[in-house]
This record gives structure tokens, sequence and C-alpha cells, in this order.
């Protein structure tokens, strides 16, 4: 360890760390000790051109860029001094020559770098009366990407990243001087499946997303952290909200699950939010077949009408309960509690699998598959295979995972029972052979706990409200067991109790529950699904 | 036989033989016997403190000692070491290494092997600006020599020691000649000068240990082991010895090539030896080393050219390349030239450099219009002080320099062309 003084604030450091580092592992950086930087990123290669970030290091002469700068054990370090500051300016004002300072029509205006910074640290007034350097304003990258060559600042954030995390370098810099350009080879594209962190690291408006451009003024967007919930990596990310409704999602940055990246199909998974195939009303089947809109109090009372009487008829043994593992914590440890209040010992979790990609993407596409095993749950496999015995009458279906090929493979296989209760999010092929449909509140609109697929759990809030009556599965389950009198529902339901509750019943998730788990999240208790 | 009416010294002494230019030539003249004598009968410590006790420096435009710069290389260690031969010449001004690679590709060689022997160097990559393919096919020509002679290859002499030499060419690009920029382009990369630490003698060359050497400090080598340091050092000043090869070019009556020894006053190249500006005109004022140095006026050039002496005047040797401007010589225009130069060739990496060499050409070639005002001179005093220091590598520095240097001997052309709103000299270029 070095002990360093940053502006006289002592600090140990880890040797070999540069002076960027040493306070970004301390979380001062920008917080509290501010060394504007644009080249730096702490996630990609140190490239030292931007030459914002210098500082004075006592005993070297000429400033030095803190972002190259190994820490030394005594070193003291000078940040906010004059000469800092005029260094700061001159380079600022550099940068600003070529700037269009085309702000008003930037859709980075609000959270541009080069905004801030100027304002920060650069002169208030132009020396500039030569003409601008005119070049290509809307250059399509790609599929994802929109490029402003003017805008942009040659930082490089963009080529290094393409290099060093998808590994598919399709960014470089051409030509020299001060007519270099950031282009694609001829004929080449930016794409790759993680193609638009690049806006998001992009410190100005040069690349933007064709998804969100032009969509919204950033200052509007509140930022409410999240976890994306297209797989079990469980990336942080910010939704940005505004006017009720999502516009997008950004990465939040966890160096122990996503660093400071997401991919481009967690990042579109916004969209399922606020589909037009969302369920937003309760619905039952007729006596003829059909799908009946109905109250939700009408829904909860079919449910709990069907469930006793198979109960009393058959026994509990007959019901069984398939969950998808993007249930929270909370919800399946209702659903499981609902379960075995009725009787039934028939429950398992359907987990759709793809391909991991090696860099974030898992093979689990859900969100909470580690955290379904470490309740308990097994797979549904043995579910789906007492259905085609014949041994089950009713099944309770938590989302539509269930139809995965490798299980039911289709409502068909349901359509002879007696029951089919369904709570799911959006609209799918269960709602042919559903007896009892509920909507149920997506992720990104209720409290919960999920647990990556490195055993981490970590939280969602709430960041929109639908705008139906809506309801998380763990409410639902509550009230329908309520209305069949079952041992410990009485139609109330609090998620901050349930996770206290599940914190306190299940080893794993010991000291773990929706207050503790913060922002950042918890590793699960050894023995849980942790790594 | 070349007829030179030029001063020559030891290194030049037999460029006019074109025998000297051949493997048979050269060693009929004494060629190879120092490299024979290192090779078996001199240690590498000895040959690095040789070296360094003969105050030989850099001849590429630093000037930092080259025994130093050895020493600077790993003793140990089994990563393979690396020496680069920067004949990347591209200095304006300067072509003065030209000359050395068509003329003295053994006495280069020579000193190559014998550089290589002191490091513990198991090839030299000679990395020669795409622009020069004669010169480069006189060097792979010498090569192919001193291989088919067994003085390059295995077992070098039969002293038991291995080196390869390597011909690579570069493809135009000024910033190639900054020793990391040269390394990248070497790698195949786009030559971007690299950040220091590391260095290249920690990191240099595909990530080994490399010392970098320009193609006349090389050559001098050969003399120094021959001939010894006091011999060396008879030429010369005590701070800088030896000779260099000036290169003459600009308003002269015999533009050319002179090896002098360091410390000749600038006035004696520029009027004995260059026969003076031609037509009975006046010396306006003399870039000293290559472009990228800056100006001195008619009055200073009493001066030693030797760097103790150029620097007391804001100045630095470089290259040697000397360039003479008469007094018909509009100096933004000069100026205007210079920066466009640096403007077209900065690598673009470092803000200051990348914008700053743009917005500097752009108000000089502003004021040579006739559209300057007053406050553009402080503003162009400003913009190359925030040039430099700052950045990467020194060519932001080499770039704010001659701007400055113009700035300080002849800010009355500045002020002349902002106050008639128009060019005062005859216009004898389009720029």
């Amino acid at each position: 360890m070095a002990k360093i003084s940053v502006d006289g604030t002592e600090l140990e450091v880890e040797e070999g760390r540069t002076i960027l580092q040493a306070l970004d592992d301390a979380g001062l950086l920008m917080n509290g000790i501010d060394i504007p930087h644009y080249c730096w990123h702490p996630k990609l290669a140190v490239d030292g051109s931007c030459r914002l970030c210098q500082v004075e290091v006592e005993g070297i002469p000429k400033l030095q860029i803190a972002c190259d700068t190994p820490v030394r054990d005594g070193m003291v370090v000078h940040t906010a001094n004059e000469r800092v500051r005029l260094a700061r300016e001159g380079v600022m004002e550099l940068l600003l020559v070529n700037h269009p300072l085309d702000c008003p029509i930037c859709d980075q205006a609000g959270e541009c770098k080069l905004q801030d910074y100027a304002y920060e640290y650069g002169v208030k007034s132009s020396r500039t009366k030569e003409p601008r350097r005119a070049l290509k304003k809307r250059v399509d990258l790609g599929p994802t990407i929109v490029f402003d060559q003017e805008r942009c600042i040659l930082c490089r954030r963009c080529v290094r990243f393409c290099r060093e995390i998808p590994k598919t370098g399709e960014l470089s810099v051409y030509n020299r001087g001060d007519h270099s350009v950031i282009e694609t080879f001829p004929g080449a594209q930016l794409d790759n499946d993680y193609s638009m962190n690049v806006a998001d690291i992009c410190p100005v408006g040069a690349l933007t997303t064709k998804d969100f451009r032009f969509k919204i003024r950033v200052w509007f967007l509140e930022n409410v952290p999240g976890v994306c919930t297209g797989c079990s990596a469980g990336c942080n990310i910010h939704l940005g909200v505004a006017n009720n409704k999502v516009y997008r999602y950004q990465p939040r940055r966890n160096d122990d699950v996503n660093d400071t990246w997401i991919c481009d199909e967690g990042r579109m998974s916004y969209r399922e939010i606020g589909s037009a195939d969302r369920l937003d009303r309760c619905s039952v089947r007729d006596a003829q077949g059909r799908r009946v809109v109905t109250s939700l109090a009408d829904a909860v009372d079919a449910a709990a009408g069907r469930l006793a009487k198979l109960v009393e008829s058959k026994g509990a043994g007959v019901i069984a309960g398939i969950a998808s593992a993007h249930a929270t914590n909370e919800d399946l440890f209702t659903f499981r509690r609902f379960l075995s209040a009725l009787g039934s010992e028939t429950s398992g979790v359907a987990v759709v699998r793809g391909e991991a990609d090696g860099i974030l993407v898992r093979e689990e596409k859900a969100a909470n598959a580690a955290g379904a095993r470490a309740l308990g749950f097994g797979d549904a496999r043995p579910v789906v295979d007492r259905i085609s015995s014949g041994g089950v009458d009713a099944l309770l279906v938590l989302g539509h995972d269930a139809l995965l090929e490798t299980l039911l493979g289709g409502a068909d296989r349901l359509a002879g029972l007696d029951t089919v209760i369904v709570l799911d999010t959006h609209a799918s092929e269960l709602q042919h052979v559903a007896h009892v449909m509920f909507p149920v509140r997506h992720a990104a609109e209720k409290h919960g706990t999920l647990v990556n697929a490195d055993g981490r759990a970590q939280r969602v809030v709430p960041a929109v409200e639908p705008s139906w009556e809506a309801y998380t599965e763990g409410e639902l389950l509550a009230r329908i067991g309520a209305a069949m009198g079952l041992a410990g529902f009485d139609g109330r339901y609090d998620v901050r109790a349930v996770s206290k509750e599940l914190s306190n019943a299940v080893p794993a998730f010991a000291g773990i529950d929706l207050d503790s788990v913060g922002d950042g999240g918890r590793a699960l208790a050894e023995g849980g699904e942790s790594r | 036989m070349l007829q030179s009416p030029y001063v020559t010294n030891y290194l030049t002494q037999h460029f006019a033989d074109d025998g000297f230019a051949t493997l048979e030539g050269y060693e009929r003249l004494g060629g190879y016997r120092a490299a024979r004598k290192a090779l078996t009968q001199m240690s590498p410590d000895e040959l690095i403190e040789l070296v360094k006790t003969s105050g030989l420096q850099g001849r590429g435009g630093a000037g930092f000692s080259m025994g130093t710069k050895w020493s600077f290389m790993p003793k140990d260690g089994d990563r393979p070491k690396y020496l680069v031969c920067n004949a990347d010449e591209s200095e304006p001004g300067s072509f003065k290494d030209r000359i050395m690679l068509e003329r003295g590709s053994h006495q280069m060689l020579e000193g190559i092997l014998i550089a290589a022997w002191a490091t513990g160097a198991e090839t030299t990559f000679i990395y020669i600006r795409g622009e020069y393919a004669f010169p480069a096919d006189c060097v792979e020509r010498a090569v192919a020599e001193a291989y088919a002679k067994g003085y390059l290859g295995k077992n070098v002499m039969g002293s038991g020691f291995s080196h390869d030499v390597r011909v690579t060419r570069g493809a135009g690009a000024y910033i190639c000649g900054e020793e990391t920029g040269l390394l990248e382009s070497l790698e195949g990369k786009k030559g971007q000068p690299r950040k220091k630490p590391p260095f290249p003698a920690q990191y240099g060359a595909f990530g080994m240990p490399t010392t970098v050497n320009n193609v006349e400090t090389y050559s001098h080598v050969p003399h120094i082991v021959d001939k010894g340091v006091a011999w060396f050092q008879s030429f010369g000043t005590p701070k800088s010895p030896g000779t260099t090869v000036f290169g003459v070019s600009g308003h002269v009556a015999r533009p050319g090539l002179y090896e002098l020894p360091l410390g000749t006053p600038l006035a004696e190249i520029v009027f004995e030896h260059a026969g003076g500006v031609p037509g009975g005109r006046k010396v306006k004022g003399v870039i000293p080393g290559g472009m990228s140095m800056p100006v001195l006026p008619a009055g200073q050039l009493d001066v030693p050219m030797a760097n103790e002496f150029l620097r007391e005047r804001k100045t630095m040797l470089g290259t040697g390349g000397i360039i003479v401007m008469d007094e018909t010589t509009c100096m933004v225009r000069a100026a205007s030239v210079i920066s466009y130069f640096f403007r077209d060739e900065s690598c673009g990496q470092c803000t200051q450099c990348r914008e700053g060499t743009g917005w500097m050409n752009k108000i000089i070639d502003r004021i040579e219009r006739g559209a300057g005002d007053q406050g553009d001179i402080d503003v162009l005093l400003d913009v190359a002080g925030k040039m430099e220091g700052g950045t990467i590598c020194a060519f932001a520095d080499a770039a704010a320099w001659p701007v400055q240097g113009m700035l300080r001997h002849f800010k009355e052309d500045f002020v002349a062309h902002i106050g008639a709103r128009k060019c005062p000299f005859p216009e004898s270029f389009e720029l």
C-alpha cells in the first residue's frame, strides 16, 4: 500500500494504481476530488491523449496526466491549483476550437461532459475567428448508432471499447491531426451485441443510439436504479423515466456484476414494460369457454372457488404450480407458502435457456433462476411429467415461461385440465387455456429481490406505475389464499415484511432483504448459490 | 566519381568514391576493421563506456548521449533485445541521412554491428522512410553483401555473436520519425507515439527492450572504435564532440551537404561553405536545425553550431538542416508553410497538438491574407504556449517553437501584414 496526499486528503491506496484509479477505488473521483477527464474510462485501457487530467505532482517539473501516473508512496498531488487550472483551461479551449456548439439541437445536451467541463473548467468566451471544420453530421454507423463527426472530440473511448470489450474492433481513427475522423472500414458496420454502449461512454453528443435519440430531453428523465431482467447476469441499470414511461435503460456501474456495460438485447428489453401486449385486466372463462373481463374481486373469487372445490373433491395433491424464474424471491416465496398451505407439493420453476457469450450474457434467460434454486425450487420438468400422466387437475402458472419447448411446449397440454390459473405480465397462448387470468406487475413496477447467476441478490424498485389496477404475484396469491381461508393468509401483503420473513426462513438469504441489499446488491450467504 | 566541391571529413570523405558503397570498396578503405576489433577484443561494457566517454550525441534531433542510451538496455533477462536504425529522415530541411544511406551504408551497418554487440541486440530494424526508395535499395544491397560475407547472420566474423538486420520501409508520415511512433509503425500499426514510460529500453519494438538511434549517429561509431576517444574529441567542442553533416538549403549559392565539426559558426557555413545568398541580397533569417527549430535572425549568425550555444539563442541543432531565407522572404508566409506542415502531420492523439496546430495555421493564414488583427499575435503566442510540454511526444513543441521563433525575431512582418491588411511582400507562391 502507498500513502498519497491529494489536495491535502491523505489516502492509502494500492501500489501500482494510477492516480485516477486510486481516486476511483476510493470513490472520490468527481465526488470530492475532481479531476476532469475524457479519454480515461475506468474499464478501458489508458489512452492518455485528451490531456485534460493533468495534475501537479510535487517533485516532477512538468504536469502529469493523472490517468497514466502510477502512485508512489509519499506522493503529493495537487489537482486544483492555478497551474492545473490554466492547463485545463487550455485543453478545454482547444477542444472547443472545432466543436460545432450545436447544443440546442444536440441530444447529449444536459448529460454532456463537454458542456459540463466547459462550464466548470473552461474559458467563458471564444477567441476563435476561424471556420470550424465541417464534417458529416449523420453517419449511419450500423443498426443501432448514429455518429456526428463534428461533435466528436476524438477521445477514442468508442474505438477502445470495440477492441477491448466485444473485441470486434469496428471503429478506428482515420487520417491525422485536426482532420482525424472516427469511422468504420468502408462497407463495414458497427454491429455487435454491445454496440450501444459506445453511446453511453461517448462524453459528447457524437454517438447516439437510434432508439433513444430525439425521444426526450434528458433533463426530464429521472434515473431509477434497477436490474435488467433479460438474463441471469443481472446487469445493473438506470431506468430513464419520465411521464410514467421508461424511455431507456442505461448500464449502472457495478464492478461486481456488469462493470459499466450492458448488452444491446438487455438494453432494448425496456420496451417490454410498456408494450401493447401487456395484460391489463383480469379475465375468467365463462361456461361457453369465452374469456370474459372481470373485476379483480371476481377473478380472485373464481380462482379461490375452483381451487377449493378441487381440494374438497380430490385433495390438494392434484394441484400443481409452475413459476417463471423471472418472478422475484418475494413472489416465489409467497408462491411456495401458498402451495404448502393448500397442501400441494408439486411445483417447479421454468427457466428459459440460451447461449452465454462469455462477456455478460448468461445461459439462463431469466433474472432470478439462482434465487429460485436458493429458495428450494426444482426444475418444472417433473411437474410437466405429472401433468402428462394425468396426476394434475389444476395448475397455477406464474409467467408464460412454462410454455417452453422443453416443458409444456405449448398451451395445448393444459387444455384438458380442470383449472388453469395464470398470473402473467404479457399475453401468451396461455390465454386460450386459462380459466382465470391475472395481470401482474413487471419487475420495473414493483419492489423485490432477484439473485443473479453469481449468487448476488439485487433489488428492483418501482420505476413506473401501470395505468391499470396492478398487483404483484405475491399480492394476488395473498388474496386468493385469504379467499380460500388458507392458514397464514389474511389478504394483506407487505413486500418488506415478506422479504424479512424470507430472510429469516431461508439460510442462504440470511441478512439479505429488500432494505439491506442496497443499490449494489449483496452475495447470498455460504451454501446458497454464490460462486 | 561524384564531383564534390563540398567539405568532407571522416564520415563523408569517401562518399565521392562509388566503391565506398560496396563491401569490397568499403573494406579496402579500412571498413569493418572497427567491428572486428569490437567483436573480438572488446566487451560490451567496454564499448558502452567508450561511446559514453566519447560524448557522441545523437544526430537525429534530440542530441541525447548515445552511450547513455545504450546503457539503458537491460543486461540480463531472456527477452530478445532489438536495435532500430531510424532512417525516417523527414524533417523538412534535412537530407543528410539520405546520402549516408546511399553512399555510406556499410559504414552505418558497421556502426549497427558494434552497437548490437554492445547492447546484446539480436536484430536491428532499419526503418527507412517510404519516399527513400533508392536509399532503401542501397541499404538492402549492402545488407545482402554483409550477410554473404558473414558480417551479419550467425557467428559474425567467427566471434560467436549472431545478428540479423531487417530493412523496413515507412509509408510517409513525419511522426514515424519520432522513436515510439516509429516503433508503432514498425509493428504494422498506425504511427502514433506511445506514452512514456515505459521507455523503449524496457518496452520497445514488439514489446522488447529496444534502442533507437539515427543513421548518422551509428555511422560515427566505427570511427570512434577505430581511432579512439581523443581523436574523436579533437573535432567539435568539449560538450559537443565530433563532426556532423550539415545540410544547407534555401537562398544560398551552393546548397548541399557539409561535414564540419560541431561548433562551426553558422555564418561560416552559410557564407563560406554554401557561398552566401546569391544576387547580392542579404540574409533575413536562418533556421539552424530542420524546420521544427526556431529561426535565428541575420544578426545572430555568429552562433557556433552546437547545442550548448544554440540553446542560449532559444533554438537547437536539431538535425543540422540549415534553411537560409533572404530579405525577400515573407516570414508570415514562411510561418504559414511551416504551420501547415505541422497541422498536416500531427498524429492527432493529443488535444493540444491536434487542435493547436490547426488553429495556429488558420490564424497565420488569415494574417497572410490581410485579415488579421492585433490580437491575433497574442492568441498565437498563447496557443503555442499551451501546446508546449503537455503532450505524449515532442511534436507539439516542435510545432510551437518555429512559430514562437518567427514572432520573437520577425514580429514586424506580422505587424506589417495586420497594419497594411495585406501581404507587403511580392507573392512568390500560392499558399
